[in-house]
């Protein structure tokens, strides 16, 4: 609720406090840009080529003696430039892009909680309202794919349905939850 | 025909590949992102492995290393050269003030090799204000090449000011390339570098190339547009 309220951009979560160095600064936000590209590319081995071209393009230019929140919403910067440069470079247009508020206050809000582990990730969460709004079996099929890991033969035998009608509903299930989604709208 | 570059997208997704690029249409766009964030959401998925995370704090090791070393041993030699051009043009800017000329015209319209501060800028007789890149992409510290048919460059934003450099190496026109760990322009024929002020950084010529020329550069409407001539006709 509180962290609705932010409307402008919330670049001192943490104050005016300073990295010591620039490990530091690496220590305290490989994990959140990871995190960050993660969610935006979906798989690994781009979510860690373009962590390191964040790290690598921005650690040279910043400056260490800029506070924890400027530091961050740079990071946040260069990542949001990264990776529209991975998407049109790689397939013309941009498939996804951070929101304009940029996830900054999310992960700083996780972390000063300290039972987290619970907590659904923005991701995770975001993937629920997707499904919420799904007939029951397309909820199943996707959930089973993606959130699980099942492979369509075992999708199938969980659904009792044969592999390749799993296929077809995967694929139409994906297309709704396309229609669905927040950014998805024509 | 476009179906399959999205069914292969979403197997690559799903058995943890990395998708393989293919020209994705607008209304496959919605698609692809509804795959990724449903992707993402498996549990664990946004955590870095160790071995990721140890390696790249290598590599930026690594990378500062070198910059500092770079900063620290003086380069090449263009310092000697510096410092007569200087002491050059500060005669001529003297002059020039004397009879009541701008400073700033004879620096820019004097032809200099090397010199630190004649550095010119190119203003076309028919030139225009053409976009290059949205504000949005270019933020503080970011930087971009750009073509726009007539001339080539790279802007950046530095200090929150905007800054535009021809693309062209000053030796013997070879097209530079953007190093952008190292925040320099290379030339890929003979060693030299460029900062993305256009100044000389390196070279192993015998005469140093003079710096890049500058162009206008503008913010306007959300929008980076560098001063230049229309595009040729096709």
């Amino acid at each position: 609720m509180s962290r609705r309220t932010a409307a402008q951009p919330d670049l001192r979560v943490v104050g005016d406090d300073v990295y010591p160095d620039w490990e530091a600064v690496y220590r305290d936000n490989v994990e959140r840009v990871y995190g960050l590209m993660f969610a935006k590319v979906g798989n690994r081995a781009d979510a860690e080529d373009l962590t390191a071209e964040v790290f690598l393009a921005a650690l040279g230019p910043m400056r260490i003696s800029a506070s924890v929140g400027e530091v961050r919403a740079y990071l946040s910067a260069t990542a949001r430039t990264v990776l529209a440069g991975h998407w049109r470079r790689n397939f013309g247009r941009e498939v996804t892009m951070f929101s304009d508020t940029l996830d900054v206050p999310q992960p700083t809000a996780a972390e000063a909680d300290p039972d987290n582990s619970a907590e659904p990730t923005a991701a995770a969460s975001l993937a629920q309202r997707m499904l919420a709004g799904l007939p029951e079996q397309y909820r199943q099929v996707l959930r089973l794919r993606f959130l699980q890991g099942y492979s369509v033969r075992e999708t199938a035998a969980a659904l009792g349905v044969s592999v390749s009608n799993a296929k077809v509903l995967q694929h139409r299930a994906l297309r709704r939850a396309a229609q669905l989604s927040p950014g998805g709208e024509p | 025909m476009s179906e399959r570059g999205v069914r292969r997208f979403v197997a690559d997704l799903l058995s943890g590949r990395r998708p393989r690029r293919f020209r994705v249409e607008e209304h496959e766009a919605a698609e692809l992102a509804a795959a990724i964030t449903l992707r993402a959401a498996r549990p664990g998925a946004g955590t870095p492995r160790e071995e990721f995370v140890t390696d790249l704090h290598h590599r930026l090791a690594a990378q500062l290393r070198a910059q500092t070393d770079q900063a620290a041993t003086p380069l090449v030699k263009p310092i000697d050269v510096s410092r007569r051009r200087l002491v050059a043009t500060a005669g001529i800017a003297a002059g020039a003030a004397a009879v009541g000329a701008g400073v700033d015209h004879v620096l820019t319209t004097e032809h200099v090799t090397g010199a630190v501060g004649g550095q010119p800028t190119l203003i076309p007789n028919a030139g225009q204000w053409r976009t290059v890149a949205a504000s949005a992409d270019l933020p503080e510290g970011g930087m971009t090449g750009f073509d726009l048919g007539t001339v080539i460059g790279f802007v950046t934003r530095s200090g929150g000011r905007l800054a535009a450099v021809s693309g062209l190496c000053t030796h013997l026109g070879c097209r530079l390339a953007l190093n952008a760990p190292a925040r320099r322009l290379d030339c890929p024929c003979h060693n030299t570098s460029f900062a993305l002020s256009g100044q000389l950084l390196r070279y192993q010529l015998a005469v140093p190339p003079a710096p890049l020329p500058r162009l206008e550069v503008r913010e306007s409407n959300g929008m980076v547009q560098i001063f230049a001539p229309p595009a040729p006709s096709a």
